[in-house]
């Protein structure tokens, strides 16, 4: 699942995991995700700075929740502060934009297996 | 009574001699008595019935006082030895007491008694005229005389030994040549002799060496004169254990004159005054090392009588008033400056009362110049508290006077430009301090008061720092004591609350000072109001920091499709295009790291860059890096030439970011060269990082200023090596942030070496911990 509220990076992400052949949920509303019920993603992509909501705070409630707190996170942002912020905020990795492909799919890659 | 005397007219006479006679018959053993005249009688105390016919020693027995009948003898043998010799004989002053009739007592008698014989005409005996006479009186007399003689010899025996213990020397010289008759132990000690050695000789023969010495002349001339003399104090060269001795007399010569009024010699009284005078020397010289003082220091030295306004003065003293010699007391008075003179009057009426003179006093040469004198005295009174003298000295202060009088010109001088100064940094639109050596603060000018709102003396010491905000307080004080200690230039940017009621940032700048001996004195800064500045600078960082965020969006997308798009090519097996697509995303990654070291130099200057420190293994990085960076190039050779280096504790990212920095530039400006050699290694405490190429260089001039901010290579090649002059700007700050320093050296035309150098341990240095509150 991914979640960005840039139509750009969303739509050349999905594009790009699709590609590259994974099951890819697409969506620009953060607060999505945590109306997620039954069925959880394998792994998230959440960007930080999304409008109406900080990736950091779903971040930091799916980690409460018991239900959602094994999901892996992987946060991403423009920020090149992105890897404390992505320890505060208790995710899994991060990813700080813009990535090369092979870092984005490496880091996916390892927390799945995770 | 065979005999008879006839004649009345005879008989007469005899009973009125006023001697004392007894006719006595020479009819031994008896010697009876013949006749008796009056004046026997009374003598005797009888009646002419109680001894004519009767024995005389019948009429005089034996006195109780006379045990031996020594008188009766005596008298028998006057009458045989009369008879005999038919001469008179006299018995002379024995003693025969007389009964005092009608008592048992006798009174003391004593007598001299003649027995004249009578002849008849056969030239025989025929009787004897007994005839005492009563001497008493006489005996007596004699009696106390020789009492009075023997109280005079005691006396003489008193006045010798007198004279020979007393204290004072005493001699009598007799005759011409002065022959010693007489002379005390005291004399003969003075003299170093004996009495023995002096007596009965010519005293100059005894003391050869004094002769010549004048006291001949002075013995002849009394001896002559017969008038005395007194000498005092007089010297005399003496013999005393070998060694001739300067000794001081006191002496007196006296006429020695006989019963006759004849003068035979001279009595000298002498007393040695040797310790006194010798102690009055010592005075005088002492006296005369403190005049002589007085003189060296140029002081004049007064004696002013108050009863009779006689003045002494010396020589300095009246040169200093202007005169070559001393003159009276009036003709000093005269040449006073007419306007010291009331206040030399006056000083003279307190030192009365005080007991202490003291002005200082204009005074006119002859020559109509002007002096200063200085008078200083101690008034001496009598017993009454009457003011008798007042003594004291006088100094010439003119030159003093006239350095003063330099010295308040020269202070008015300075208090002018003082002022001058003051106003200059007044008007100045800038804050001006000073601090000393230990920091405190000691000046602030009026600009910088009216931006605070705090007074002159609140500033002082660190009173400066309550005008900066909280936030920014520790930091300004902090970095001031830092650059204190190590007399570095100082500057710091801070707030301050200012008067109007917002907050002003200010930038301070401090350059220290150094004395003319080269001791460090402080530091003279200024504070520049950058509020304006800051407000622009903080408009555009914020653009900046927005811009190039907004920046990365679309750029994150078009690099999402740009490698979709080229692992699609390369799936079509379309290899041309999909190399097309890959410089594309070099280009992005160029445009990435320039938006990125926009957004690094904005947080920079707003203080906003973050660090995440935490230790890491330094050569790890350095290979993980080098590994990458060798990947973008495959003309140059990166070579590793690692020492350990063990942990650092620091920022990973940010130093990796130094790093690459230093490895891209050095691909970048060597061109033509083949390697970079990368270096690590630990030395003193610090850990080193050097990267070695062998490029275009640095000329020297541009060295310190390659970690500018905005700095780029110029002239011809600024077109070959682009880039926006920010990469070493904020590799510095970083590396700075992380208390490390950078360095570059570097051969212009040959290569450069970029270096810098992290501790390995956080430094801490001690500061003044009162400073900042």
């Amino acid at each position: 699942m991914i979640a960005d509220d840039d139509p750009g990076i969303l739509d050349a992400v999905c594009i790009m995991l699709e590609f590259e052949g994974y099951n890819v949920y697409c969506t620009p509303d953060g607060a999505e995700i945590l109306n997620m019920n039954s069925k959880l993603p394998d792994l998230l992509l959440l960007d930080i700075w999304m409008s109406g909501i900080d990736g950091r705070d779903i971040c930091k409630q799916l980690k409460q929740n018991p239900t959602t707190n094994k999901l892996p996170v992987v946060l991403i942002s423009a920020s090149r502060d992105i890897e404390g912020s992505a320890l505060a905020a208790g995710a899994d990795d991060f990813l700080a934009k813009p990535f090369d492909i092979d870092d984005l799919l490496n880091k996916i890659e390892r927390n799945l297996v995770n | 009574m065979s005999k008879l005397i006839p004649e009345t007219g005879y008989k007469a006479t005899f009973n009125k001699i006023s001697a004392a006679i007894l006719l006595i018959d020479i009819d031994a053993p008896l010697y009876t008595i013949l006749d008796v005249n009056d004046a026997y009688l009374i003598a005797t105390n009888s009646t002419r019935e109680a001894l004519v016919g009767k024995s005389v020693f019948g009429a005089f027995p034996a006195n109780p006082s006379d045990e031996e009948a020594e008188n009766i003898r005596m008298t028998i043998f006057s009458f045989e030895e009369a008879i005999r010799t038919k001469m008179p004989h006299t018995m002379s002053d024995y003693r025969y007491d007389i009964p005092i009739r009608g008592t048992d007592e006798f009174e003391e008698r004593y007598w001299t008694t003649s027995n004249t014989p009578v002849l008849d005409e056969n030239e025989n005996v025929s009787y004897l005229i007994h005839s005492p006479a009563n001497v008493t009186e006489l005996i007596k007399l004699r009696e106390k005389e020789i009492a009075s003689v023997e109280a005079l010899k005691n006396h003489r025996q008193q006045l010798y030994s007198t004279f020979m213990q007393a204290p004072v020397g005493i001699a009598i010289f007799r005759g011409p040549e002065f022959v010693v008759d007489l002379i005390n132990p005291t004399l003969c000690e003075i003299y170093g002799r004996t009495v023995e050695e002096m007596l009965a000789k010519p005293i100059f023969d005894v003391l050869v060496h004094i002769r010549g010495q004048g006291f001949d002349q002075l013995l002849e001339q009394v001896r002559l004169t017969g008038s005395p003399f007194k000498g005092q104090g007089y010297p005399a060269s003496l013999l005393r254990d070998g060694k001739l001795e300067t000794v001081y007399f006191d002496f007196v010569y006296e006429p020695y004159r006989e019963i006759d009024g004849t003068i035979s010699g001279v009595i000298a009284v002498a007393t040695e005054v040797t310790e006194q005078v010798t102690a009055k020397q010592l005075v005088e010289e002492a006296e005369e090392r403190a005049r002589l003082a007085v003189d060296a220091v140029g002081l004049g030295t007064y004696d002013l009588n108050l009863e009779t306004g006689e003045m002494i003065t010396t020589k300095i003293f009246a040169n200093i008033f202007g005169f070559d010699a001393p003159v009276p007391r009036a003709d000093y008075v005269s040449v006073f400056h007419p306007d010291d003179i009331k206040l030399r009057n006056m000083a003279h009426a307190e030192a009365v009362v005080s007991g202490q003179l003291f002005y200082e006093s204009r005074v006119i040469w002859p020559d109509k110049s002007v002096h200063w004198a200085r008078v200083e005295g101690k008034v001496y009174y009598d017993a009454a508290s009457k003011p008798m003298r007042i003594l004291g000295t006088l100094l010439d202060i003119t030159a003093q006077k006239q350095a003063k009088e330099e010295q308040q010109k020269l202070m008015a001088l300075v208090a002018d430009s003082e002022q001058l100064l003051r106003n200059i940094t007044t008007a100045a639109p800038t804050g001006l301090w000073m601090s000393d050596e230990q920091g405190d603060i000691t000046y602030v000018n009026q600009t910088w008061i009216d931006w605070t709102g705090l007074c002159y003396e609140e500033n002082l010491a660190n009173g400066w720092l309550n005008s900066i905000i909280p936030e920014d307080r520790k930091r300004a004080g902090e970095k001031f004591l830092e650059d204190l200690a190590n007399k570095n230039l100082y500057e710091v940017e801070f707030r301050i609350n200012h008067i109007d009621g917002t907050k002003h940032w200010c930038v301070a700048t401090g350059r220290p000072q150094y004395r003319n001996n080269g001791t460090f004195s402080g530091y003279i800064g200024s504070c520049v109001d950058i509020t304006e500045q800051k407000n622009l600078q903080q408009q555009k960082d914020d653009f900046i920091g927005i811009a190039s965020h907004e920046l990365k969006t679309p750029v994150t997308s078009i690099k999402a499709y740009t490698q979709v798009l080229e692992r699609m090519l390369l799936k079509k097996g379309e290899t041309k295009e999909a190399g097309m697509i890959s410089r594309m995303d070099g280009q992005l990654n160029r445009l990435t790291s320039l938006i990125g070291d926009l957004l690094d130099v904005t947080k920079i200057n707003s203080g906003k860059l973050q660090f995440n420190d935490r230790d890491f293994e330094f050569n790890d990085l350095v290979k993980e890096l080098v590994e990458d960076l060798q990947r973008t190039t495959e003309k140059h050779k990166l070579i590793e030439k690692f020492f350990p280096t063990g942990v650092v504790f620091g920022d990973k990212e940010r130093i990796g970011q130094v790093i690459t920095n230093l490895i891209t530039n050095a691909i970048k400006y060597s061109p033509h060269a083949d390697k970079i050699i990368i270096h690590t290694g630990v030395k003193n405490n610090e850990v080193s990082l050097c990267i070695e190429d062998f490029g275009i260089g640095i000329e020297e001039d541009k060295l310190n200023k390659v970690f500018e901010q905005f700095y780029r290579v110029s002239g011809d090649m600024q077109h070959t090596f682009p880039g926006l002059g920010l990469g070493l700007y904020i590799s510095s700050e970083i590396i700075k942030r992380e208390g490390g320093r950078i360095w570059v050296t570097s051969k212009h035309g040959e290569g450069s070496t970029f270096c810098f150098a992290l501790p390995l341990k956080t430094k801490t240095k001690a500061l003044r911990s009162d400073y900042i509150g």
